[in-house]
């Protein structure tokens, strides 16, 4: 599913966010990347989103090596994972459905898709009851669970995840990992970025662990790794 | 373009241009300036033109018979310039008629003058094919032996075209600088546009929305504000022009103007389709940056 190879970034700035990344993750797979404030996690992330293009190596996702989509493939590589935000980014003035099916508009679904598929997501993420309330108006935990629908509703088979818990409770924390599992389980690959330490070691999960820019650790079922500070 | 996001980018224009209403109208406002000045300077221009086609038509060239000339000499001559090719007519003044025309003009001034001291020369009236050649035919007729001196109205044609030329050059130069800040002026509308919505925006780029997706509403926003921009223009100048020919047919009937329904379709049209690219252009500009990611 995803394959990299020899990956690098250096900041404009100078500064080494990731020095010669090697990694392979499979097809559903559900992936913890941790380690310390500033060890590379959100870059790494951020360049498997295509958010920016890394100083060297390469990453293949689906077979592709997204390093040298050209622009005009990018929006269509996006449409093909879900990515969740730490901070939500909702569009707090409209509503929970029509948050959700924002994401189908842009994309050209029809009507009819859309008053199929949103429903869907909204139950996946236990939101039926709350699609006609203004994202503002819920509490931290909805509104990841109202970003989650937004991430799964096209369906992607990737999922990304930079620290998705950072701004809720432990336990809001633990439903929003619990369905990010219960999505994983319905076939698609989650990659998360995370300092939860509860979290990664009762989801019992492959965690990686990066620290100043290198992968020091990669455990299938891994737990939440101390010395990495 | 799918229907229903044609839909979709109309109504998301709509609803920006209503959230930034000064900023729409201040936009409105100079498209409407400019092309109102622009349809005012093509119109002058245009009759400014026309004008001068029709002064042009009457240009003549006359030329002075030696005095020595006998009848028979000036029929010879009238001969040879009826030769010359880019001639269409030649008509000959008698002095006698000369006399008979510049009393008639000038009345008490030629008073003492009568046909035995005619100081006036037999002359020829020559009309050319085309109004531009007159200068060189002129010069032409100049060398026939007999006649004695060519006029034409060479300094009153030179400097009509002469100064309609800089007319136009100085009209375009300062039409370009409106333009441009018409056109600065829509993308600045539009940045207010972006800049509000930059989450929203984010967030169409995170879920895979095409930059073609996310520009269309904004360039619709920019053609309807520069649409809008030229209608205004568009009607008053339909109504004003109407109105001074009316006037200028009443009150100034030996100047030639061009009809109204000549010009003001085609002119209405042009600030139209100029406001829509305007707007379009303005609304590309104040997107360039926004679109990297
Ligand atoms: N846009 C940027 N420009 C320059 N340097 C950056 C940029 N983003 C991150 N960095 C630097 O790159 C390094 C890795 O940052 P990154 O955000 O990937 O860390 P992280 O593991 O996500 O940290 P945290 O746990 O605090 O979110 C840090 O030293 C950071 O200062
Ligand atoms: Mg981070």
């Amino acid at each position: 599913m995803i394959e990299i190879q020899h990956l690098n970034m250096v900041y404009p700035n100078g500064v080494k966010a990731l020095k010669d990344i090697n990694l392979t993750i499979e097809r559903n797979e559900f992936v913890f990347v941790v380690g310390a404030s500033g060890a590379g996690k959100s870059t790494l992330i951020r360049l498997i989103g295509r958010e920016f293009l890394p100083t060297s190596g390469n990453i293949r996702v689906f077979n592709k090596d997204i390093t040298r989509l050209r622009r005009r493939e990018v929006p269509y590589y996006r449409r093909k994972i879900g990515v969740v935000f730490q901070d939500f980014r909702l569009l707090d003035n409209r509503t929970v459905f029509e948050n959700v099916a924002f994401a189908m508009q842009v994309v050209g679904a029809s009507a009819r898709q859309i008053r199929r598929q949103v429903p869907e997501a909204l139950e996946m993420v236990k939101l039926t009851g709350k699609a006609r309330r203004k994202a503002h108006e819920l509490s931290g935990g909805e509104q990841q669970r109202v970003c989650l629908a937004r991430a799964i509703v096209n369906k992607p088979s990737l999922i990304i995840a930079d620290e998705p818990t950072g701004n809720l409770d432990p336990e809001t924390s633990r439903e929003i990992v619990e369905l990010l599992d219960a999505i994983n389980l319905r076939g698609a690959t989650v990659i998360m970025a995370t300092h939860d330490k509860e979290i990664v070691d009762s989801m019992k999960k492959r965690v990686l662990t990066l620290s100043a820019g290198k992968i020091i650790r990669d455990e299938q079922r891994g737990v939440y790794n101390q010395d990495a500070h | 373009m799918l229907i229903r996001n044609f839909i979709y980018y109309i109504k998301e224009a709509f609803c920006s241009i209503g959230r930034n209403g000064w900023m729409s109208f201040a936009s409105v406002a100079v498209v409407a300036i400019t092309l109102l000045i622009l349809g005012s300077f093509i119109l002058l221009n245009l009759n400014v033109e026309h004008i001068a086609n029709e002064i042009k038509e009457q240009v003549e060239i006359i030329a002075r018979v030696d005095e020595n000339c006998g009848p028979l000499e000036v029929e010879e001559l009238r001969v040879s310039l009826i030769q010359l090719a880019q001639v269409e007519e030649v008509r000959f003044v008698s002095k006698e008629e000369a006399l008979v025309r510049l009393k008639a003009q000038l009345g008490e001034f030629m008073e003492g003058y009568e046909q035995e001291h005619n100081p006036l020369r037999d002359s020829f009236e020559i009309r050319t094919i085309n109004p531009e050649d007159v200068p060189a035919v002129a010069a032409e007729i100049k060398k026939i032996p007999g006649i004695a001196a060519v006029d034409y109205g060479a300094e009153v044609v030179d400097k009509l075209f002469r100064s309609t030329n800089v007319i136009q050059w100085v009209g375009l130069a300062f039409m370009i600088g409106l333009a441009g800040t018409a056109m600065a002026l829509i993308a600045n509308t539009i940045k207010l546009t972006v800049t509000a919505r930059a989450k929203e925006i984010m967030i169409m780029k995170w879920v895979g929305a095409t930059e073609w997706f996310i520009r269309w509403p904004f360039i619709f926003e920019g053609i309807i504000l520069g649409t809008i921009g030229a209608l205004i223009p568009s009607l008053i100048l339909i109504y004003a022009y109407g109105e001074a020919f009316s006037w200028a047919r009443m009150n100034l009937y030996f100047l030639p103007l061009v009809a109204p329904e000549q010009i003001l379709l085609d002119l209405s049209k042009l600030l139209l389709v100029l406001g829509a690219v305007i707007g379009a252009l303005g609304s590309m500009f104040s997107m360039r940056r926004f679109l990297k990611v």
